[in-house]
């Protein structure tokens, strides 16, 4: 009896044991299955950084179905394009460690001028930045804002030269070309690789432009098409027509001298990185 | 339970609660439970009123059916990434006795196996939020074809338009959104969770129809009036008078607030309504056109200027950004004023996504 008694609780012990265990299990796979779909849900947001909301759904749809090609559509949007002065020159006398230090530093600035006002930045071509505005979400005020991001980019860049120079490394220059018109914008590329760009005759002019910022010795130039479109308050000199290449008719370009009675609302320094630790109500 | 929202970045709350007794239990009467998050708009009574008043949970949807307004609700808020919003509307569908497995499973089922209806409904929420009124067109079409009725279309529109308000209302003071994300974690919340069932299924009622009272004159005058019949045109009509009679920011600065936003959604029947009520207000054409176009004019005052500029940011926004730039207002405005903007702007934001769908297509 007594015998019979403990084989049974010994049953039910390694029973119990059992089911723990089992529980213990399935509670873990639970955790895990949450934290992977956290893990998704972050993915897409963080691609979201990369392209739209609905770009990125529509991406994510397609890599499924193969055989749908790009997508796009025509919009109205500015074009920003930045490159480094003297680059080449710099790569060729620096160290790689050094150019990586004074080409990061560049870019964070550049980025952060564009996000600062609203635009987006398209791609790193080598030294050169493309970033559109309005090529996203509609945005009335987009050749306001491409113009502020490049007035915040001078004044950036002059900071990190002065930064620089206590580092007793060489300072950089740059030159900044704009143009507002119509384009196509998408996810655009082959199969295999696709990225959200805008493409058009505004990137290409805005490319000219800045390179047309060595010949006119200035650092900001706006095409005519963008002037007309600009806040009155912008401080603007014209430039004598001058041609380029791939446009038949020389072109009208002015440079940006500043703002009038510049008026924006300054992010206040972040107070926390993420909000998990936020306080109670 | 882990909210999807967790990771999205959130700044520490802008503005201090202030307890106000009458508030607390007028919300606490409509609603069955405490809202302590109103604490953070008492001084700004309307604002305090119409977080509570506006909520599509509490007697306003006499057609649409409760479970797709709770569904819209808990997606757009997403799709803001609106923390405080999202956990709220999560804790109330545990609250309701929905289990965790349950949410998690309408959250997936999103995009795979919802009824027609109800996927043509989230599909016109979510455009709403990622394009605004442009879209409102196609959506309109797409919600008919799906068989909604022309009420239970207004109604969509209104659950969404005012989940875009709470969002906004609840995202720039940056609420903080952790009490009620942990709560379904907690030991006291789930021991009470069969009693703050009963408290929230006492509560929650469908609308009963109601005529409007009296014709409204305020800017958006037509809107209230497209829903005549409807409890949503007292409550809707209230808030809008009060907005407009609130002390704290001037007629001209609130209507230049709701002008902006309508050009930055690109909303033409809510364009012309503003339009009429800014000349009322003795502000010309060209001097509207000038705002519009470059968001300054020499004719606006230190506040307006200020003010126009930020309504802008409230259109299309990441929650962290757009708190450190309210922060930004903080040393030049006074608390209520602080607060009426934040009302403002995002009773604006609701009111011209509603507006092109309900008052005609942009």
């Amino acid at each position: 009896m007594m015998l019979a008694l403990a084989m049974s609780a010994t049953i039910a012990a390694v029973l119990a044991v059992a089911l723990y265990r089992q529980w213990q299990r399935a509670r873990n796979l639970q955790r895990q299955l949450r934290a992977a779909a956290a893990d998704l849900e972050h993915l897409q947001k963080a691609c979201a950084r990369l392209a739209p909301a609905g770009v990125v759904q529509s991406l994510v749809a397609d890599g499924i179905r193969p055989d749908v090609g790009p997508t796009a559509e025509r919009k109205l949007a500015t074009a920003l394009f930045v490159d480094l002065v003297g680059f080449t020159a710099m790569s060729e006398r620096l160290e790689p460690e050094i150019l990586l230090r004074i080409i990061n530093g560049y870019y964070q600035c550049v980025s952060d001028a564009v996000d600062e006002h609203r635009g987006h930045v398209g791609s790193y071509v080598g030294d050169g930045i493309v970033a559109y505005f309005g090529a996203i979400q509609p945005n009335p005020w987009q050749c306001d804002d491409a113009v502020r991001a490049a007035l915040a980019m001078r004044a950036s860049i002059r900071d990190y030269n002065a930064e620089l120079a206590r580092e007793g490394l060489p300072t950089v220059a740059i030159g900044i070309g704009i143009d507002q018109g119509p384009g196509l914008a998408g996810l655009l590329g082959s199969r295999a690789r696709r990225e959200y760009a805008f493409i058009g005759r505004p990137v290409n002019l805005a490319a000219r432009l800045q390179a047309l910022t060595r010949v006119h010795g200035t650092d900001i130039l706006v095409s005519e098409a963008l002037r007309t479109e600009l806040d009155p308050g912008f401080i603007l000199t014209p430039m004598p027509a001058t041609a380029v290449k791939g446009f038949a008719e020389p072109v009208v370009t002015y440079i940006v001298e500043g703002h009038s009675a510049h008026v924006d609302i300054a992010e206040a320094p972040k107070t926390s990185a993420r909000s998990s630790r936020d306080s109670s109500a | 339970m882990a909210s999807a929202l967790e990771h999205v970045a959130w700044e520490t709350c802008l503005v201090d609660p202030q307890p106000d007794r009458a508030l607390e239990a007028y919300a606490r009467r409509k609603t069955g439970i405490p809202v302590r998050s109103i604490r953070y708009f008492t001084p700004v009574p309307w604002l305090a009123r119409a977080v509570i008043d506006l909520h599509p949970e509490y007697g306003l949807l006499m057609h649409l059916d409760q479970n797709t307004a709770d569904l819209l609700t808990l997606i757009v808020s997403r799709e803001n990434s609106c923390r405080f919003c999202y956990a709220a509307q999560r804790a109330l569908l545990w609250g309701q006795g929905m289990s965790e497995a349950h949410i998690q499973r309408l959250e997936q089922e999103l995009s795979a196996a919802l009824a027609p209806r109800t996927a043509a409904a989230i599909a016109f929420g979510r455009t709403q939020s990622r394009v605004g009124p442009a879209a409102a067109g196609d959506a309109r079409a797409a919600l008919r074809n799906a068989g909604f009725g022309e009420e239970e279309m207004k109604e969509i529109a209104f659950t969404v338009a005012v989940t875009d308000f709470l969002n906004r209302a609840h995202t720039i003071p940056a609420i903080p959104a952790r009490p009620l994300e942990r709560m379904p974690d907690q030991f006291l919340p789930r021991l009470l969770r069969p009693i703050i069932n009963r408290i929230i299924e006492r509560h929650r009622s469908r609308g009963q129809s109601a005529p409007l009272e009296r014709a409204p004159s305020h800017p958006y005058a037509r809107l209230i009036e497209r829903y005549a019949g409807s409890p949503i045109a007292s409550a809707l009509g209230r808030t809008m008078e009060e907005m407009w009679a609130s002390p704290h920011l001037t007629r001209r600065c609130k209507l230049l607030i709701f002008a902006v936003i309508a050009r930055g959604l690109a909303c033409d029947v809510c364009a012309v309504e503003i339009r009429n009520a800014l000349e009322a207000e003795g502000l010309n054409e060209p001097t509207l056109a000038r705002v519009l176009t470059h968001l300054d004019a020499p004719e606006l005052d230190e506040i307006d200027r200020l003010l126009v500029r930020f309504a802008r940011e409230t259109i299309w926004f990441d929650p962290a950004a757009l708190q450190r730039r309210a922060r930004g207002l903080r040393d030049r405005l006074s608390v209520p004023q602080l607060i009426e903007v934040i009302g403002v702007t995002s009773l604006a934001n609701g009111i011209c996504r509603m507006g092109a769908m309900v008052m005609g297509h942009s």
